[in-house]
């Protein structure tokens, strides 16, 4: 996981990195080791389903990857693990429900279903969020749905947003220290500015964390 | 033994901050109650963070600390808002208290700097001139303030050189200025800093509102535009409404007024300091002290001869209440909060949305306040139509877009790709009138970590909320038709927030102890010495940001109090009476 870059203990941690060009640092970051090859939370069987799941919300394409690919399932995972930890239970259950609608759609679970029955049964999923805010099962999806937009597009740090996936398909140079006056006229085109993230922010103030 | 001060201020924010430079610079002992952290500049040196700030509310107390309850009417029962993150991570649109901490509000606002008009002041005989008496709302508590715009221009003055704002008067002494607001209330001088870089996104809309014969104007902030006292200007980072300064250019009064309070060292600030009670003379009529538990949960009474609630509008009720001082049952009536009227366009051209600050960007005031237009729906007063270009980030455009559009899958995904950075955005802040049924008061359930009763806010938006939404629509989609917009999509007159940072009234100011809390100066009726200062005080709401009101009050309290103390003798008065 990347949790090993820059966490530990000084010495040992500091071994362990490599040299990095500063301007490449958010790549060092993330694509060390994009898998989730950890998980903090979710026993694997879980996290199969919903990372099926959000995979659908945001899906990937040729050349676009989506929010699996992002790490989305990593960034919900890390959450429920501290900051989003009260939602535990909710995603356990809503993950049963899940594989309920799975089993009476077809066989086994979410994850192994073909994809337009996936998209049937999200289709069913944000109906019911959409029509009764009290039904647990649409309040679930509303939950997955606002986790994956936050860990595809919030900054890398989180664990989501592999390779900035989010913040490149829609132009969002990320975390900036400031725009010039030049950047600031209208028709500038923003895909030019170097992107950048929290970790290279601190990267550039130098040792300070 | 028992801390003696000369005056206790609980909430280091916008109006306490400020009231704590005042205080100490004349002289006096002041102890800073704050119960959220004392912030340095460390604090936020990288800020540059949707998650942690925007999404996760990181400087805002959370629904756990500082519970709100909110009903429509009632006869329902109160629940816990969602805000800050929720309860269960929902996704309701998060709608917070202000930031806590020093600076409180200020830390984390837009900047947006206006003055109130002449008219907001005395907006019940506005209404009664133009529309007839009967036109007034029925059964509102609507009045005109106890103070005129002339009686507070001094003290907005004072904010615009003493915090530092950013913009151009459109009136200075009654001559109307070239590139300024020309419906300004006058000025005596200008702002002392030039307008903040222009936001990508805003020519459309000036170039539109002036081709629809409006008056387009670049917004005063409360954000450097060049270096000034010491602070530099803003780098148009894109991270600022909703989040902290990293380079102190937002005056926030955690950079202003706290620093300049402590080097007088006369202000003993406590962080991490929660008040629980107010203590009164047994007969009621005097304020002694406080009690407040500090970070480690231990409780402590400390005792001054005055007492300032700066607190915001809602807990200063909150503590009010929970100390049983409520004498003539008006403490937490006439609830008033902005409805913001969100209009969100596709425009051709590309707006780079997450450049600069959300309010680097211009307004029209052809239709605010008294200005109004005669129209079909009631509407009895109007609000500016501000233009919004910066401060976007990708999680919030999400919530931002387009209702029409399916919210998942590739839909979902094309849509950011093809959209983001063309949006642009407009609000109004239309009024709200004060009633009897729009109140707070103490949740009878629901209770803080300290066990004492959360807020409990009853409160719908009425017939002439939902109209003024949806005539300031109607304007708003016509310069979204003049910018040349794609697509474009509006709020709901009833919108499913209930709170903001911006709700006012609670502790009304007024001469007539009967029927306020406070006088004009903030001091209770009802208790000698105890303050609660803010936008609590105000007497109606127009469309306006609140916050350069609140600070003109906290400047025009902190002088009658030392007047009446007898301390203002120790700093030469500034010149003018308030009726």
């Amino acid at each position: 996981m990347a949790a090993s870059v820059g966490r530990g203990p000084p010495g040992s941690a500091t071994a362990r990195i490599p040299e990095i060009d500063p301007s490449e640092a958010h790549r060092a970051m993330t694509t060390d080791n994009p898998h989730t090859d950890v998980l903090l939370f979710f026993n694997p069987a879980e996290a199969r389903e919903l990372d099926a799941l959000v995979d659908r919300i945001i899906p990937g394409e040729p050349g676009s990857p989506g929010a699996s690919e992002a790490g989305v399932l990593r960034y919900i995972d890390q959450g429920l693990a501290g900051f989003l930890r009260d939602l535990q239970t909710t995603y356990r259950r809503g993950l049963l429900e899940l594989g309920e609608l799975a089993r009476r759609s077809g066989r086994g679970r979410f994850a192994d279903l073909d994809i337009p029955t996936r998209e049937r049964i999200v289709a069913d999923l944000d109906r019911i969020g959409r029509e009764d805010p009290d039904d647990f099962t649409g309040q679930f999806f509303r939950i997955v749905r606002e986790h994956t937009v936050q860990g595809f597009f919030g900054d890398p740090a989180y664990g989501g947003n592999t390779d900035l996936a989010g913040w490149r398909l829609v132009g969002f140079p990320g975390a900036q220290w400031s725009y010039t006056p030049d950047q600031m006229q209208p028709g500038f085109d923003a895909s030019r500015i170097p992107m950048f993230t929290v970790s290279d922010l601190y990267r550039r103030l130098g040792d300070h964390r | 033994m028992t801390q003696q001060f000369d005056a206790i201020i609980v909430g280091l924010g916008s109006a306490g901050g400020i009231m704590a430079e005042q205080l100490t610079k004349a002289g006096l002992r002041v102890l800073g109650l704050e119960k959220g952290p004392e912030y340095t500049d460390d604090d936020f040196a990288v800020k540059q963070d949707e998650l942690r700030y925007y999404q996760r509310g990181a400087i805002v107390a959370g629904v756990s600390v500082d519970p709100v309850t909110w009903r429509p009417d009632d006869r329902a029962t109160a629940r816990v808002l969602p805000w800050s993150a929720g309860v269960l991570g929902t996704d309701e649109p998060l709608y917070g208290l202000p930031s806590i901490g020093t600076g409180g509000g200020t830390l984390h606002w837009g900047c947006a700097a206006y003055r109130f008009r002449e008219a907001d002041f005395r907006m019940r005989s506005a209404i009664a001139e133009r529309f007839g008496e009967g036109a007034l709302p029925e059964g509102s508590t609507l009045a005109d303030w106890p103070i005129g715009y002339g009686d507070l221009e001094p003290y907005y003055e004072r904010v615009e050189q003493e915090q530092g704002i950013s913009g151009r008067a459109g009136n200075i002494g009654g001559v109307l200025q070239e590139g300024g607001n020309p419906f300004d209330p006058p000025h005596a001088r200008d702002y002392p800093m030039p307008p903040v870089a222009q936001g990508p996104g805003d020519p459309p809309f000036v170039r539109a509102t002036q081709r629809l014969g409006l008056h387009p104007f670049r917004q005063p902030l409360a954000l450097n535009s060049t270096e000034y006292r010491g602070r530099p200007a803003c780098v148009n980072c894109g991270f600022c409404h909703g989040y902290p300064c990293h380079v102190r250019a937002k005056s926030t009064t955690q950079v202003t007024s706290v620093p300049a309070a402590k080097a007088t060292g006369n202000l003993d600030l406590r962080p991490h300091s929660r008040v629980l009670r107010i203590h009164r003379t047994a007969d009621g009529t005097q304020v002694r002290g406080v009690t407040y538990v500090d970070g480690s949960g231990r409780a402590h009474r400390v005792e001054a001869p005055i007492v300032i609630l700066t607190a915001y509008a809602l807990e200063n009720v909150r503590l009010l209440l929970v100390s049983g001082i409520n004498g003539n049952g008006q403490v937490g009536h006439h609830f008033m909060t902005h409805n913001f009227g969100w209009f969100t366009s596709i425009l051709p051209e590309a707006t780079n949305p997450f450049m600069g600050t959300f309010n680097a960007s211009s307004a029209v005031d052809d239709y605010t306040s008294e200005l109004v237009p005669d129209n079909d729906l009631g509407v009895l007063w109007g609000s500016p139509i501000i233009s919004v270009t910066g401060d976007l980030q990708p999680i919030e455009a999400y919530h931002n877009m387009d209702p029409r559009v399916r919210r998942w899958g590739l839909d979902l995904k094309h849509w950011m790709r093809d959209n983001y950075r063309h949006m642009h955005r407009m609000y109004s802040q239309t009024t709200n009138f004060p009633y009897p049924r729009h109140y707070c008061d103490l949740d009878p359930t629901v209770k803080d970590r300290w066990g004492q009763p959360a807020l409990r806010i009853t409160h719908d938006w009425e017939d002439h909320d939902a109209n003024s939404v949806t005539l300031f629509g109607r304007y708003k989609e016509r310069i979204a038709h003049e910018m040349g917009a794609r697509a474009y999509w509006m709020d709901s007159p009833r919108p499913p927030y209930h709170l903001s940072t911006h709700d006012v009234g609670v502790h009304r100011m007024g001469e007539d102890p009967a029927t306020s809390v406070t006088d004009v100066h903030g001091e209770l009726h009802e208790c000698r010495g105890l303050y609660a200062v803010g936008g609590g005080q105000f007497v109606s709401y127009g469309g306006y940001n609140p916050n350069q009101t609140v600070q003109a009050l906290a400047y025009l309290s902190a002088e009658e109090l030392l007047r009446r103390t007898g301390a203002g003798a120790l700093r030469p008065a500034t010149a003018g009476t308030v009726a």
